[in-house]
C-alpha cells in the first residue's frame, strides 16, 4: 500500500488552500493594514458599525473587542475566511493574547477590507463539488460518518461537538447526507 | 480508503478532500458567527426591555418617595400612596403572630388540596410537591401557618449562613427559579428532592415573572423545615414586596387568594427580609445572589441586622428605643402628632440611568433624585439634632450607626444587585439601577481579602445556564430555563462536593424543546422578540413621528435608513443595534434605501384597543407604561379587591399626569374609565382595564427567515425560515 503523502507540502493544492502543518515559508508578507484602502461605503460601514458593536462586551461601550471575536464578527459580516487569514490579519498573534488583547473600530476596518478583497470565497458549485469528493457511489450523498471523521482530522479541524451541531437532523435513517441539500442549509443561515 | 486507486490519483484526492474540507469548515464558522449575532441582538432586546423595566420601577418607586416628601399630608395623592411606605404597623412580635393568626381561618370541606399538620413530617413536604404537579392550590390557612412557622425558623439563622461538605457527598446549587415550578419540579426529577443526604441551596429571585411563585416558595420553606441543617435558602432582588408589585407576584397571589392574599403578602414581607443574604461553604465558597463591589465586606455583611432592610431599595427602618425601654420599629408615615419621628426619609442610593434632557418618556425622575440627595447632609445633621430628644445613653454608638448604615445598606444593595463585567474597576449599575458592576480585579482582591477561592451568583440570565468569567472565579448560575421565550435558554444547577469543583448540570423544561436544533430555537427567540420590539414601537409613534419629522427637512414622508435608526434609537433608548435588525422590522424601502415612515406604521400592523373616542396620545402613554400603570392600580387599590373606585381611578391618572409631566384632561379620563366599567357601578376592574388596552401583533407581512445581511454577502439561496412548531 503505498504510504501516506500528506505531509508533503501540496502543489497541487489550490493557492487558498491551509497552509501546511509544519513552520510554513511564509509566502505572504506579513499584514500591514497602512497599506489598506478602504473602499466600502459610509452606509456599509455603519453598518459595520452597529455590528461591531453587538460583539462589543465592554460595559462602558467603549468599541472595543477582544482579537478572538474578530473572526467571527467578520463571519457575521457575511465572509468567510480561513482561520489562517484571520490570525494573519490578526498579525498572528500569541494564544493568550486572543481573549486579553483589544481592538477598536478603527483598527477592525482594514482587517475587514482584507478579507472582503480575497478572492475565494467559494460558491455554491464549489462547496458541491468539494463534496461530492466523498460521495462515493456517484448518488448525491456522503456518508455522514465519513464527513465528521473529514471534518474533525482535515484542514481547519473541527471539535466533535461542532461536527454535531452541524451535522444535526442532517441525516438520514442510513446515516447519508444529501449533500446538496446540506450545502443549501449552511449557506442559508 | 484508497484501495486500489494510483498513487497521483490518491495524492489528488486528498489534496482535494482538504479543500473541500476547509470549504466546509469556513462555512460552517460563518454559519455559526451569524447565528451567534442573532442570538446576540435577541438576546439583547429581551435583556434591555427587562432591565429597562427594573429601573422604571425603581424610578417610579423614587417618584412616589418623593411625592411622599414634598406633598402636604393632607394631599389626596400622598394619602393614595402613603401605605405603601408605611412599614408593618405592629409592633412587637407577639402582635405579629396575634396579627396573622390562622386558627380562625375555616378549611371547607370540599377543598381538596393538601393539609397540612405541624410540626410539618418529610411525607408531607414530599407531598406537596406531588400535590403541585397535581395542579392543586395550598388552602391559605396553612399557607399562614406555614409561612409562621419559616419566621420563626429565619430568625434563628445568621445573616451568613455557614455551610460544611464533609457531612455528606455534595450540595447542590440552584440560582433564579422565578415561578417557575416546571424548572424545580425538573430539578427534583434529576436530582432528587432534598434529604439528610441531599442538601440544597437556593441562590434567591424564586418569585415574580413565572406563574407558580407562591407553590416554588411553599416547597422550599417547607423543606427548610423539615431540613433545617440541609437546606438553605439565600435572598435575591426578587425577594422584595417593591419589586414584586411590578414583576407578577403580588398579582399572583391575590389573584389565587383573593380572601386573605393581602395577609400572606404582608407576612411575606417580613420572611423576605429575615432571608440570609449569603452562604459561604467550607469557608472557601461564596454563594450570594447578585455579586460584590469594591467596598463589600463580609464582617460588615454579617453584622447587620438584616430585617431592617424590608426592601433594598429604601433605606432601613431605624430602631429606636421607646421610653419603656422596648425596642420598636418606627413608623415612616407622620403619625399624627407623634413628636417621636426621628426617622428622615433618605434618599435613594439607587441611579437610573441619566436619560436626555429632551426624550419624552424620560422627563421624570432624574432631577427629582438629584434634588433629594442634595439634602443627605442636612438630613444627617438633623438626624444627629434629633438624637437628643431620645435616651442620651447610647447616643454614640447611635450616631454611629446613623452614619454607617448608609454604608450597610450599600452593602446589601450591591450584594442583591450588582453583575460582573470584563473589565477592571468598579462603576454604579446604571442599567439596572442599583448595585454596581465589578471587575475581575475586583474580584481577585475580594477573594484574597476573605480567603475565599470562589463566588457563585445568579441574577443574570445565561443561555447555557451557567458561565465562568472573571478566570473561572465566579460562575453565574441560573435555574430558569427558556425564561426570555421558549427555547431561549437552559437552566443549570451545580454540585459541590468537598473538593469544591463544580459540576455542572443543564436542562431545559418542556419536551418540545429537546426536539428544536439550535437553529430552530434561535429563531423561535428571535420571532418572539422582534415581536415585543415592534410592539413597542408602535407604543411610541407619536414620538416616533415628531423624531422623523425633525430629520425629514423636506417633509418628504421619507428618511434615510441611518436617520430612521438614530431616531429610532432616541426615542426607545434600549441601545439596541437597529441597522442590523432593520429587515426584520421594515420591510418596504424604495429603490436608493429610504423609509416611508408614515408607512412603516401601516406595516408594523399591531392592533391597539378599539377605543377611537379615546385621545390617541392618552392611548400610546397606555401602552407604553402598562407596567407603571398597572404597578400605581396596585398600590392605589389599598384592600386588595382588585377594583378600584373612580374616584381612584381619576387620582391614579393626576399621579400619573405628575410623572409623566403631561397634561391629561379630566374629560380624557373618563373617557377612559367609560369604555371599561361595563356594569356601570362606578368601579374599575383592573385586571379588565390592562386587559382592554393590551396591543395584539396581527399577522404581519414581513418575511421570516431572510437573510439579514446585505451588501458585501455574497447572493445567498435564500431558503424557507425556521418551520414553525
Amino acid at each position: 500500500m503505498a504510504p501516506k503523502k500528506k505531509e508533503e507540502p501540496k502543489p497541487a493544492a489550490a493557492p487558498a488552500a491551509p497552509k501546511p502543518p509544519e513552520p510554513e515559508i511564509p509566502k505572504t508578507p506579513e499584514f500591514d493594514p497602512t497599506t489598506v484602502t478602504l473602499e466600502f461605503t459610509p452606509e456599509q460601514i455603519e453598518d459595520f458599525r452597529d455590528s461591531f458593536q453587538l460583539f462589543d462586551t465592554t460595559p462602558a461601550s467603549e468599541m472595543k473587542i477582544a482579537y478572538a471575536q474578530c473572526g467571527d464578527l467578520i463571519r457575521a459580516l457575511g465572509q468567510n475566511p480561513t482561520n489562517t487569514e484571520i490570525m494573519h490579519v490578526l498579525g498572528k498573534p500569541k494564544a493568550e493574547e486572543m481573549q486579553t488583547k483589544m481592538l477598536d473600530f478603527d483598527q477592525f476596518l482594514p482587517m475587514h477590507q482584507h478579507i472582503c478583497k480575497s478572492k475565494d470565497c467559494g460558491t455554491y458549485e464549489d462547496f458541491v463539488e468539494g463534496l461530492r469528493v466523498f460521495d462515493k457511489e456517484g448518488n448525491g450523498t456522503v456518508m455522514g460518518a465519513e464527513l465528521r471523521h473529514v471534518l474533525a482530522t482535515l484542514g481547519e479541524k473541527m471539535k466533535e461537538d461542532e461536527v454535531d451541531q452541524l451535522m444535526q437532523n442532517q441525516e438520514d435513517a442510513n446515516g447519508c447526507i444529501n449533500y446538496e441539500a446540506f450545502v443549501k442549509y449552511i449557506m442559508a443561515s | 480508503m484508497g484501495c486500489g486507486v494510483s498513487k497521483s490519483n490518491q495524492f489528488k484526492n486528498s489534496g482535494k478532500a482538504i479543500k473541500s474540507a476547509v470549504l466546509i469548515q469556513r462555512w460552517y464558522r460563518q454559519f455559526v458567527a451569524r447565528k451567534e449575532m442573532r442570538r446576540r441582538y435577541t438576546w439583547h432586546i429581551f435583556q434591555s426591555i427587562e432591565y429597562s423595566g427594573e429601573q422604571a420601577q425603581i424610578k417610579l418607586y423614587n417618584f412616589l418617595g418623593y411625592l411622599m416628601d414634598n406633598f402636604t399630608p393632607t394631599s389626596n395623592e400622598r394619602n393614595l400612596i402613603s401605605h405603601i411606605f408605611r412599614e408593618n404597623e405592629v409592633c412587637r412580635d407577639a402582635e405579629w403572630e396575634r396579627y396573622f393568626c390562622y386558627k380562625n381561618i375555616e378549611v371547607p370541606d370540599i377543598y381538596s388540596g393538601p393539609h397540612l399538620t405541624f410540626p410539618l413530617t418529610v411525607e408531607q413536604a414530599v407531598g406537596l410537591v406531588e400535590a403541585f404537579r397535581n395542579k392543586k392550590q395550598l388552602h391559605s390557612r396553612y399557607i399562614l401557618q406555614l409561612l409562621l412557622e419559616t419566621w420563626k425558623q429565619l430568625r434563628l439563622l445568621p445573616n451568613i449562613n455557614r455551610i460544611s461538605t464533609c457531612h455528606s457527598k455534595e450540595i447542590t446549587i440552584c440560582g433564579d427559579l422565578h415561578g417557575q415550578l416546571e424548572d424545580l419540579l425538573l430539578i427534583f426529577y434529576k436530582n432528587d428532592m432534598p434529604s439528610l443526604e441531599k442538601p440544597y441551596l437556593f441562590n434567591g429571585d424564586f418569585v415574580d415573572r413565572g406563574k407558580d411563585s407562591i407553590e416554588i416558595l411553599i416547597i422550599l420553606f417547607s423543606f427548610l423545615l423539615v431540613y433545617p441543617s440541609e437546606v438553605y435558602l439565600n435572598r435575591g432582588n426578587h425577594e422584595d414586596h417593591i419589586v414584586n408589585l411590578r414583576y407578577g407576584f403580588t398579582k399572583e397571589v391575590l389573584s389565587k387568594y383573593r380572601m386573605h392574599g393581602k395577609r400572606i403578602l404582608k407576612l411575606l414581607q417580613k420572611i423576605f427580609s429575615w432571608l440570609p443574604l449569603a452562604s459561604v461553604i467550607d469557608q472557601k465558597v461564596l454563594v450570594l445572589h447578585g455579586g460584590i463591589s469594591n467596598t463589600t465586606d463580609l464582617s460588615v455583611l454579617a453584622r447587620v441586622d438584616r430585617h431592617n432592610y424590608v426592601s433594598a431599595l429604601r433605606p432601613p427602618k431605624k430602631r429606636h428605643q421607646s421610653v419603656a425601654g422596648l425596642s420598636m420599629d418606627s413608623d415612616m408615615d407622620e403619625d399624627a402628632g407623634s413628636t417621636n419621628k426621628v426617622f428622615q426619609r433618605r434618599p435613594s442610593l439607587t441611579f437610573p440611568k441619566a436619560l436626555a434632557k429632551d426624550c419624552f418618556q424620560n422627563r421624570s425622575l432624574q432631577d427629582f433624585s438629584d434634588r433629594l440627595r442634595v439634602n443627605t447632609v442636612e438630613e444627617v445633621e438633623s438626624h444627629q439634632k434629633n438624637r437628643g430628644l431620645l435616651g442620651s445613653e447610647n447616643e454614640t454608638s447611635q450616631s454611629c450607626e446613623s452614619i454607617n448604615s448608609e454604608d450597610e445598606w450599600k452593602q446589601i444593595l450591591d450584594l442583591l444587585w450588582s453583575d460582573p463585567m470584563t473589565q477592571d474597576g468598579c462603576v454604579p449599575n446604571e442599567v439596572r439601577g442599583g448595585g454596581c458592576y465589578w471587575g475581575p480585579d475586583v474580584t481577585e482582591d475580594f477573594l484574597n481579602r476573605h480567603n475565599l477561592q470562589l463566588i457563585i451568583r445568579s441574577h443574570e440570565c445565561k443561555q447555557e445556564g451557567y458561565e465562568f468569567c472573571h478566570n473561572r472565579k465566579v460562575l453565574t448560575l441560573f435555574s430558569a430555563s427558556n425564561y426570555y421565550d421558549v427555547g431561549s435558554n437552559r437552566g443549570a444547577y451545580v454540585k459541590l462536593g468537598p473538593d469544591l469543583v463544580p459540576y455542572l448540570v443543564q436542562y431545559q423544561a418542556s419536551s418540545m424543546i429537546r426536539e428544536l436544533s439550535v437553529r430552530q430555537s434561535v429563531g423561535r427567540s428571535e420571532r418572539s422578540a422582534i415581536k415585543v420590539l415592534r410592539e413597542q414601537l408602535f407604543a411610541h409613534k407619536s414620538d416616533l413621528i415628531c423624531a422623523f419629522k425633525k430629520l425629514d427637512s423636506e417633509n418628504k414622508g421619507r428618511v434615510s435608513l441611518s436617520d430612521w435608526a438614530t431616531a429610532v434609537e432616541s426615542v426607545l433608548r434600549l441601545g439596541l443595534p437597529w441597522r442590523i435588525m432593520r429587515s426584520q422590522l421594515v420591510t418596504g424601502r424604495s429603490a436608493d434605501g429610504s423609509i416611508d415612515y408614515y408607512e412603516w406604521f401601516n406595516e408594523l400592523a399591531i392592533k391597539g384597543a378599539n377605543a377611537d373616542h379615546i385621545d390617541q396620545s392618552l392611548l400610546e402613554t397606555l401602552y407604553r407604561h402598562r407596567s407603571t400603570l398597572e404597578t400605581i392600580f396596585r398600590i392605589v387599590d389599598t384592600d386588595n379587591s382588585g377594583f378600584i373606585t373612580m374616584e381612584d381611578f381619576r387620582q391614579t391618572w393626576k399621579l400619573l399626569s405628575v410623572y409623566l409631566k403631561m397634561e391629561i384632561t379630566e374629560d380624557a379620563i373618563s373617557d377612559l374609565a367609560v369604555t371599561i366599567d361595563s356594569n356601570q357601578d362606578g368601579s374599575i376592574d383592573i385586571e379588565e382595564f390592562m386587559e382592554a388596552f393590551r396591543l395584539t401583533d396581527k399577522k404581519s407581512r414581513l418575511e421570516r427567515g431572510r437573510s439579514m445581511f446585505m451588501g458585501t454577502a455574497t447572493d445567498l439561496t435564500k431558503l424557507e425560515g425556521d418551520p414553525n412548531i
